[in-house]
C-alpha cells in the first residue's frame, strides 16, 4: 500500500471512530448527565454579526472537553501549519517586486504618503529605499520571488499569494493579537484555540493544539497568542519545545521507570474506583480516564518529538539539526504532528523586525540570515507533505503582522546605522498552500511602489476566516457566548476569499 | 387495562392543565420580563435593538418603540394591537412583507402574547438585576427532615426555607449532613484556602458541644489566612499581575494592592469601604497611604512599553479597562459592548459608556514606562522627617502649601510628562517614551500652568555635559523665561531651577543647544518630567536651611514605589468625547460624568468624581453591586453562582436558580450584616443547605445532575492555588510568612522569553518557595505554568469566573512537576517521621493528612502494593533511589525513596483535588 492510501485508510477510520465516539457520547450523556454537564454555549441571537439567526450548536462539555466533532460542513483542511515570522518580515525584499521603487531609491518620501500618517518609528521626512535584492519570476505562475528564498522559488507553483495584506495595527504586540484572535488587545481566543473548541483533536494521546517557538523569545505578544481568552482554558496552545521536556510537566521524575509509573497511575485509579463506589460522582470517572490518558500522551509526546528517528534524507531536506531549538526542527516537527493527527500548529520564529537599528536587523544582513534560515526548511515542508498525500488536507500558511514601509526607516527623524524598514500596515504579503486553495496563484496588487494595496486587499479577518471555512467552519456562525453576547473570531468583519479557493 | 387507565390518567391531566393554564391566561396581565422580552430578544432585537434600528425602530427602550418609525406609522401604539404596525406585519402571509424579515414566522402563541402585551398597555417591565433589591419573604415551611430525623426538622437558618421551598417542586429531600470530617476539610478549603491547622482541626473533631461548628466557623474566619483565600478571588477581578502586560511586559511593583486586599478581607472592611477605597480612596478626606494603595486596583492595567507605540492610545485602552472592570467585577455586567454601539440587550445606550468613562478619564497616568503618578514610600526615618517638613510648613507658612508639597514628596505630582511634548525639530520622544534632545533642539509642552510658580523641578539624564536649555513663552522665539545649563548625568537626576515669575497657562518651547555633541544625530539630554512650582515658601522663618535641605532629600531619594490613581488638577483637565462606534482617534460630542439613567439614581449630593461614583455603586439602591458580590461569595462556596454566569447578571446571563434567596442574603447582606463578607461567609456555611454530604444517588443524579437544587453538598474541584496551597500543608513544607514582593517557586526553564527584556526567574530560597501560590509572581505573557494548567488566568483583564476543565495535562502536572516532586519527598519523610516504622500506618497517616479521613481497606492495599512494587525497584536499583530522593544515595533510603512514589500518588488523587 502507498502512503496516500494507508493514510486515506487512516482518514477513514478516524472519521467513522469520531462520529462513533460522537454518538456514544451524546449517549452517555443523554443516560448520566455527566460531570457537569454539556453546556450549550453557542448560542441563538446575532449579536455584532451580520448574519442573523441561529448559529453555533457547539457542546462543551467540561469532563472531555477534547473529544473529536465534526465541522458544520466538510471542510478540505483536516490540519493547519502556520509559521509567523514575527516582526514582520519585508514583502518588498520577499515576493513584492517593485522596481519603481528602486528608481526612487535615496530620495525623499513625498509628501503625500506621509500626511495624516501614523508610523511608529518614522519621523519628519525619510527617504525612499528600493529592494534590496535582486529578483526573478519563477515556475509556470511565473511569480516573482527575490534571492533571499532561492529554494521557496523551486516550488512557486504550490503556493498563492494574497499580495494586498493590510492591518490597522503597526505595532508588533497589537498586530499579532489582531492576526491570532482576531482583536488587537489581550483577552480573545486565538484561531488554534477556536479550532480546537469546534473540532476536538483527533489523537486523544497529544493535545491538539501544539505551538512551537524559535529565534530565541516569544513573540511579542506573549502568549496570548495562543490563548484561550475567553474560551475554557483547555483549548490554549500547549508550548512544546524542540530541546528539553517537550511538552512540560511530561516526563516522569528522575527514578521512576515507565514500570513504576504505570503501576502508580493503577493505584491512583484504584483509589479514585474506590471513592466513585462512595460518591457516585462521574467526574470521578473522567479523572481516571484523565490519568489514563496522561499516560498515553507520555508515551505519545516524546515520540512525536524525538526527530532522530527521520532517515537521513529528511534531515537533508529540511536541514534539521536535533537538540537545537531551531525554527528547521519545529518545520519538521508541525509535519510529524499534523501526520499523528494534531488539528493546528503553531509556529513562531522571532527576529524579523529589520529597521535597521541594530546588523541583525538590518534588511540587507541580519534579513538575509533569516531568509536562509526559513527558506529551505519551509520547501521541503510543502514538499514533503505533498510526498505524503497531506498536502491536499494541511493548510499551510506563511506570514508575519504587518509589512514593512518602502521607506527607509529614519529612526527618531535621524539616519540609522544600518538599512532597516519601518513597521508599514497598508500592504504586506502572505502565502498560503494546500487544503483547497489555489496553486500557483497570486491574489491582489500593491501600487507600483508597494505602499497601498490597490485591489484584492484582504485583512487579518478573512484570512481567518478563510481559514475556518477550509475546516468547514462559516465564520460568521461559529461563535461563543461571552459577556452577553455571542464573540466570533472575526469579530464583526471577515470574508471567505472566495477567489482564492480552488 | 392498566395501560388505558394510565392514558385516560395522562389525558385528565392535560385537561386540567390546559384549564389553568388557560384561567391564568385570561387574568394575569403579561409579563414583560418573562414572557414578551425573551420573544423579542429572540426574533426582532437583532434588527431593532441597540446595534441597529432598522426602520427606525427599537425594541430596547420604550419611548424609542413607542415613537413614528421612518415609514410615518407607529411600530406599537399601547392598548391598540390592531392598529399597531407591528402586529400587523408580524401576521402578514407574503414572507417579502412579514416579520421577522426572511425568518420563520412567529408562532400564534407568541403573537397573542405580543398582542395582549400591546392591547395591556405595551408596559416595559424591568430585568430582575436591575431592580433594587427587595426584602423578599422567607418562605415558612421547614423541611420535613427525612425518616428518623423528623423530630429536630433540617433547616439551620433561611438559606434553608429557600432552598426547600424549590424542592417541593423537584420532588427532591435533603442529603444527610456531612459528616465532620468531611464538613472540616470542607469548611476550610472554603475559608481559608487550605486544611486547617492541626490544633484546630483536633478541637473540633474532638468537640461534641452544638456549637463546635459554628466555633471552628469562627476560628477560621478570625485565620490571617482567610484573608489570603479572598484575596485570591479578588486578584482576578482585579486583574492583579507583576507585570505591565503587552510586549515588553516588564516588571511592576504593586505587591502592596495585594497585601492591602489580604488585610481588607482580615478586617472584615465593609464592602461598601472595601469598594470605594478601590475605586476612589485618593479622593477620601484626608486620604492614608493605604487610601491611595487601595486604587491600584485600577492601576492593574496594563502598560505598553513596545517601541513606537502611540502613549495616549494606551492610555485610552486603560481607561476603557477600567470602565469594563468596575462594571464587571462590581455590577456582574457587559459593558464593553456599549463601547461601540448601545447595548444589544440590555438598557444600556453608547453615550452611557462615555459618560461614565468621563469618571475614570480624568486622571494622571498617562502610560509612561514608570506607570506614574507613584506613590512614594518612605522608610521610618524619611517617613519622620517628611512630617517635621509637612508641619513646618503648615505652622509657618500655610496648610495649603503644606498639602501641596506633601503631595509632591509622596508622589512627585501634579507634574507634566515629558512624552506629553510635541512639534519636534532636532528633538523627538526616545524609544517613544521620553522628550531627548539633540542639537538645536525645539519642541512643545503645551498647556502650562505657570500661575504663581518660579521654580521648575525636573527629572532628566544627560550624556554628554554643556548642553544649554532655555524656555520660551508662547512661541519658539518667545521671551525666555529660564535658561538652564545641563551638566552631564549618569542615570535619571532631579533637579532644580528658577524661573521668571509666570501667570496663566502657556504653551512652552523648548530649545537646546550643547556644541559638546559631535553628530547630528547623537542625543544630549532626556527628560523625564517637569514639574512647574514655587520655591519652598518660609525664608525667612526660623529653621528654613534644615527644612530645605531635608525637603530636598526627600523629593530625590530613591525609594519604593506603587502605581496610584491620581486625579488631575484643574489646570490639566481632560475633557471627555463619544468615541464614534468606539473608535477612539473619532471623537464625537463632548460628555460630563454620569451613570445610565436605567439603574438608580446619582446621589444627590455626590461630587461629580470617582468619590461620587463610588457611593452610586455602594448605594443600597444599586441593583447590582450587592447582588454580585453576594453571588460571587456563593459561587467560591458551592462552585456555582445562584445566578451562573457571575461575569452577566443582564438579560443574556442565566437566570437564577433561586431569585428570592439572591435577593434576601443580598438585602441581608446590606441592611443587617453592614456589607461584612465575614457575616455573609458565616451565614452560608452554616446554613444546613451547605453542610449535607455530598454523595450522589442515582436518583439525585436523575433529577439533578448539576446540582442545582442543592439537595447535596457541592462536589468540585479544586481552584489551581487551592491545589498548590493544599499540598504544601499535606507535605509539611508550607511557609506562613505572609505579604511581600511576588515569589518564586521552581519553574521549569525557557517560560520567560519576553522581548527586549531579559529578566530571567530566578527560583526562591529559604523556604520562599513553599509561599502559598497568591504570592507567586504573577507574569501576563507567562504565567505560572502549573497554574494556569488548573485554570488559573493569565490577568490581562479582568476575569469574573474561571471555567473549570479536567485535563491529562492537569494529571501530568500534579504527577511530575518538580515542585509536586520536591513536596511528595518531603511528605514521605513528615509521613516516616511522624507516623511510626510501619509501612501501613505511615501509608495510614498520609492519606489521613491528605483527606482528613481514615482511609478504606481496599485503598490501603492499593497504595501498599505501589509500596512494595516500589520498594522492590529502588532495592535493586541505588541509582534510581538517589535520583528519586533528589539526593545522592546512601544505600538506605529504598524506603523513603518508594514512599515518595506513594505520596505522589496521594497527592494526585482525585478526592485530594476535590472538595466533599
Amino acid at each position: 500500500m502507498t502512503q496516500k492510501e494507508l493514510h486515506n485508510q487512516r482518514l477513514l477510520r478516524e472519521a467513522e471512530q469520531a462520529v462513533m465516539r460522537m454518538h456514544t457520547r451524546r449517549h452517555f450523556l443523554k443516560e448520566s448527565a455527566m460531570g457537569l454537564g454539556a453546556l450549550a454555549l453557542g448560542s441563538f441571537l446575532g449579536g455584532c454579526g451580520r448574519k442573523e439567526g441561529p448559529i453555533s450548536n457547539i457542546v462543551f462539555d467540561p469532563a472531555h472537553p477534547l473529544l473529536p466533532k465534526l465541522p458544520p460542513f466538510p471542510g478540505k483542511a483536516k490540519s493547519v501549519i502556520y509559521l509567523h515570522m514575527a516582526g514582520a518580515p519585508s514583502q518588498l525584499e520577499l515576493f513584492d517586486y517593485k522596481p519603481e521603487l528602486m528608481k526612487m531609491d535615496g530620495q525623499d518620501c513625498p509628501p503625500s504618503l506621509l500626511e495624516g500618517k501614523r508610523f511608529a518609528f518614522i519621523r519628519g521626512v525619510p527617504k525612499m529605499m528600493g529592494p534590496q535584492v535582486k529578483f526573478s519570476k519563477h515556475g509556470q505562475s511565473g511569480a516573482w520571488i527575490s534571492e533571499n528564498m532561492p529554494h521557496l522559488a523551486t516550488i512557486a507553483d504550490e503556493l498563492c499569494f494574497l499580495k494586498a495584506v493590510t492591518t490597522d495595527q503597526f505595532n508588533h504586540a497589537p498586530a499579532q493579537l489582531l492576526v491570532h484572535t482576531g482583536s488587537p488587545r489581550m483577552g480573545r481566543p486565538s484561531l488554534g484555540s477556536w479550532v480546537t473548541y469546534g473540532l476536538g483533536t483527533e489523537n486523544q494521546n497529544l493535545p491538539g493544539f501544539v505551538v512551537l517557538t524559535s529565534g530565541g523569545k516569544n513573540p511579542d505578544a506573549g502568549k496570548s497568542v495562543w490563548g484561550s481568552g475567553f474560551l475554557p482554558s483547555v483549548y490554549q496552545g500547549v508550548q512544546c519545545r524542540s530541546e528539553g521536556d517537550p511538552v512540560l510537566f511530561m516526563k516522569d521524575p528522575d527514578g521512576m521507570d515507565r514500570d513504576l509509573r504505570k503501576a502508580s497511575i493503577e493505584a491512583i485509579n484504584k483509589v479514585n474506583q474506590e471513592e466513585y463506589t462512595a460518591y457516585n460522582d462521574p467526574e470521578i470517572l473522567s479523572r481516571i480516564s484523565q490519568y489514563e490518558m496522561a499516560y498515553k500522551m507520555q508515551i505519545s509526546a516524546p515520540e512525536v518529538m524525538n526527530i532522530n528517528e527521520e532517515p537521513a534524507y529528511i534531515h537533508e531536506m529540511y536541514g534539521t539539526k536535533p537538540g537545537q531549538a531551531c525554527f528547521a526542527n519545529n518545520v519538521l516537527l508541525a509535519r510529524r504532528l499534523v501526520e499523528k493527527g494534531v488539528r493546528f500548529v503553531q509556529l513562531f520564529d522571532w527576529g524579523w523586525d529589520s529597521h535597521g537599528s541594530e546588523e541583525s536587523l538590518a534588511i540587507d544582513f541580519g534579513f538575509i540570515n533569516k531568509c536562509r534560515k526559513v527558506d529551505k526548511c519551509i520547501t521541503a515542508l510543502i514538499l514533503d507533505l505533498k510526498q505524503r498525500g497531506l498536502l491536499d488536507e494541511t493548510l499551510v500558511v506563511w506570514g508575519g503582522e504587518f509589512g514593512r514601509t518602502p521607506m527607509q526607516e529614519n529612526r527618531e527623524g535621524k539616519k540609522m546605522p544600518f538599512k532597516g524598514r519601518d513597521h508599514h500596515t497598508e500592504a504586506f504579503t502572505i502565502w498560503m498552500a494546500g487544503a483547497g486553495i489555489k496553486k500557483g496563484f497570486s491574489y491582489g496588487e500593491t501600487d507600483e511602489i508597494g505602499y497601498s494595496a490597490i485591489s484584492g486587499k484582504v485583512e487579518p479577518f478573512d484570512i481567518q476566516a478563510t481559514i475556518l471555512n477550509q475546516l468547514g467552519f462559516d465564520h460568521e456562525k461559529f461563535t461563543y457566548q461571552f459577556q452577553g453576547r455571542p464573540f466570533r473570531l472575526t469579530d464583526t468583519r471577515g470574508r471567505v476569499i472566495d477567489e482564492i479557493l480552488a | 387495562m392498566l395501560a388505558r387507565k394510565k392514558l385516560l390518567l395522562v389525558l385528565l391531566v392535560m385537561v386540567t392543565a390546559i384549564f389553568v393554564l388557560q384561567c391564568t391566561m385570561n387574568h394575569q396581565p403579561v409579563d414583560f420580563t418573562t414572557q414578551v422580552k425573551p420573544i423579542l430578544n429572540k426574533n426582532c432585537i437583532t434588527c431593532h435593538g441597540g446595534v441597529r434600528q432598522k426602520g427606525g425602530f427599537s425594541l430596547l427602550f420604550r419611548d424609542e418603540a413607542l415613537a413614528k418609525t421612518k415609514s410615518g406609522k407607529f411600530a406599537i401604539i399601547p392598548g391598540d394591537p390592531d392598529h399597531s404596525e407591528m402586529i400587523r406585519r408580524i401576521a402578514l402571509q407574503d414572507p417579502e412583507d412579514r416579520m421577522p424579515y426572511k425568518h420563520d414566522p412567529l408562532n400564534q402563541k407568541d403573537i397573542d402574547i405580543l398582542r395582549r402585551w400591546i392591547k395591556e398597555g405595551a408596559q416595559w417591565g424591568e430585568h430582575w438585576a436591575y431592580v433594587p433589591v427587595k426584602n423578599v419573604p422567607v418562605p415558612a415551611s421547614k423541611i420535613i427532615a427525612k425518616q428518623g430525623d423528623a423530630k429536630s426538622g433540617w433547616g439551620k437558618n433561611e438559606i434553608d426555607n429557600f432552598i426547600g421551598e424549590k424542592w417541593k417542586e423537584q420532588d427532591l429531600q435533603p442529603s444527610s449532613p456531612a459528616n465532620k470530617h468531611t464538613l472540616l476539610r470542607r469548611v476550610a478549603l472554603d475559608i481559608i484556602g487550605m486544611p486547617a491547622p492541626a490544633g484546630l482541626a483536633k478541637n473540633f473533631l474532638e468537640d461534641s458541644s452544638d456549637h463546635a461548628y459554628a466555633d471552628l466557623v469562627d476560628s477560621l474566619l478570625s485565620s490571617p489566612h482567610y484573608g489570603e483565600k479572598w484575596a485570591t478571588m479578588w486578584l482576578d477581578l482585579a486583574r492583579y499581575a507583576d507585570t505591565k502586560g503587552y510586549e515588553r511586559d516588564d516588571s511592576r511593583n504593586i505587591w502592596r494592592y495585594r497585601d492591602w486586599l489580604i488585610r481588607a478581607f482580615n478586617n472584615d472592611i465593609p464592602y461598601d469601604q472595601f469598594l470605594t477605597e478601590q475605586i476612589a480612596g485618593d479622593l477620601l478626606p484626608n486620604a492614608t497611604d493605604d487610601d491611595f494603595i487601595a486604587t491600584a486596583f485600577h492601576r492593574n492595567t496594563m502598560t505598553n512599553d513596545e517601541g513606537g507605540t502611540d502613549n495616549e492610545e494606551f492610555r485610552t485602552s486603560a481607561v476603557l479597562d477600567r470602565v469594563n472592570t468596575t462594571w464587571q467585577a462590581v455590577m456582574g455586567t457587559t459593558f464593553g459592548c456599549v463601547q461601540c454601539h448601545s447595548h444589544p440587550y440590555d438598557p444600556f445606550r453608547h453615550e452611557d459608556y462615555y459618560k461614565f468613562m468621563a469618571f475614570f478619564n480624568d486622571t494622571r497616568d498617562e502610560d509612561t514606562f514608570d506607570d506614574y503618578p507613584l506613590l512614594r514610600h518612605y522608610n521610618d526615618t524619611l517617613q519622620q522627617q517628611l512630617s517635621a517638613v509637612v508641619t513646618w510648613i503648615s505652622q509657618n507658612v500655610s496648610e495649603q502649601k503644606s498639602r501641596e508639597v506633601y503631595t509632591f514628596l509622596k508622589t512627585w505630582q501634579p507634574s507634566y510628562n515629558s512624552l506629553t511634548c510635541d512639534s519636534f525639530t532636532n528633538s523627538e520622544l526616545s524609544d517613544t517614551k521620553w522628550l531627548a534632545f539633540r542639537n538645536h533642539a525645539l519642541c512643545r509642552l503645551k498647556n502650562v500652568d505657570l500661575q504663581d510658580k518660579d521654580q521648575l523641578i525636573f527629572r532628566y539624564a544627560a550624556d554628554t555635559s554643556g548642553g544649554i536649555w532655555q524656555i520660551h513663552l508662547d512661541h519658539p522665539t518667545g521671551a525666555v523665561i529660564a535658561t538652564i545649563p545641563l551638566p552631564g548625568a549618569k542615570g535619571w537626576t532631579i533637579t532644580q531651577t528658577k524661573i521668571l515669575p509666570g501667570n496663566g497657562i502657556h504653551d512652552l518651547y523648548f530649545t537646546y543647544t550643547n556644541n559638546n555633541l559631535k553628530r547630528p544625530e547623537d542625543n544630549g539630554a532626556e527628560f523625564d518630567w517637569f514639574y512647574f512650582t514655587q520655591e519652598l515658601p518660609g525664608k525667612d522663618k526660623a529653621g528654613y536651611a534644615g527644612i530645605k535641605k531635608e525637603y530636598w532629600k526627600l523629593a530625590t531619594t530613591i525609594v519604593p514605589t506603587t502605581p496610584v490613581m491620581m486625579d488631575n488638577p484643574a489646570a490639566m483637565h481632560r475633557s471627555t468625547y463619544v468615541f464614534e462606534r468606539g473608535n477612539w482617534l473619532v471623537k464625537g460630542d463632548k460628555v460630563i460624568p454620569d451613570v445610565p439613567h436605567s439603574l438608580n439614581p446619582f446621589p444627590a449630593k455626590a461630587p461629580r468624581n470617582r468619590l461620587g461614583l463610588a457611593m452610586w455603586l455602594t448605594s443600597k439602591e444599586n441593583p447590582l453591586t450587592a447582588r454580585t458580590i453576594v453571588n460571587r461569595v456563593w459561587e467560591q462556596l458551592f462552585g456555582t453562582g445562584l445566578a451562573e454566569t457571575l461575569e452577566d447578571l443582564g438579560s443574556q446571563g442565566i437566570p437564577p436558580t433561586h431569585p428570592e434567596l439572591l435577593d434576601w442574603l443580598s438585602y441581608r447582606f446590606m441592611n443587617e450584616d453592614n456589607w461584612s463578607i465575614k457575616k455573609l461567609i458565616r451565614f452560608i456555611v452554616t446554613s444546613a443547605t451547605y453542610q449535607q454530604d455530598s454523595k450522589i444517588t442515582p436518583e439525585l443524579l436523575q433529577k439533578d445532575p448539576y446540582n442545582k437544587y442543592y439537595a447535596r453538598g457541592a462536589r468540585v474541584r479544586l481552584s489551581a492555588e487551592q491545589i498548590r496551597d493544599q499540598a504544601l500543608c499535606i507535605s509539611g513544607t508550607f511557609c506562613d510568612s505572609m505579604y511581600g514582593p511576588g515569589v518564586y517557586p521552581w519553574q521549569p526553564k525557557g517560560i520567560w522569553l519576553s522581548p527586549w527584556n531579559g529578566a530571567t526567574w530566578q527560583p526562591s530560597k529559604g523556604g520562599q518557595q513553599y509561599r502559598r501560590a497568591l504570592y507567586t509572581y504573577w507574569k501576563r505573557s507567562a504565567g505560572y505554568p502549573s497554574m494556569i494548567t488548573f485554570d488559573g488566568v493569565s490577568r490581562e483583564v479582568c476575569t469574573a469566573r474561571r471555567i473549570r476543565t479536567n485535563t491529562p495535562l492537569q494529571a501530568l502536572t500534579t504527577l511530575n512537576d518538580s515542585v509536586y516532586i520536591d513536596m511528595a519527598r518531603h511528605f514521605a519523610s513528615r509521613m516516616q517521621k511522624e507516623a511510626g516504622s510501619d509501612i501501613k500506618q505511615e501509608i495510614k497517616q498520609g492519606f489521613e493528612w491528605a483527606t482528613i479521613h481514615a482511609i478504606d481497606d481496599k485503598s490501603l492495599q492499593s497504595l501498599t502494593e505501589l509500596y512494595n512494587t516500589a520498594l522492590n525497584q529502588f532495592k535493586k536499583d541505588a541509582g534510581k533511589t538517589g535520583k528519586m530522593l533528589g539526593t545522592a544515595n546512601n544505600g538506605t533510603a529504598a524506603e523513603t525513596a518508594a514512599l515518595t512514589v506513594v505520596a505522589n500518588a496521594i497527592l494526585n488523587l482525585d478526592e485530594v483535588v476535590t472538595k466533599n
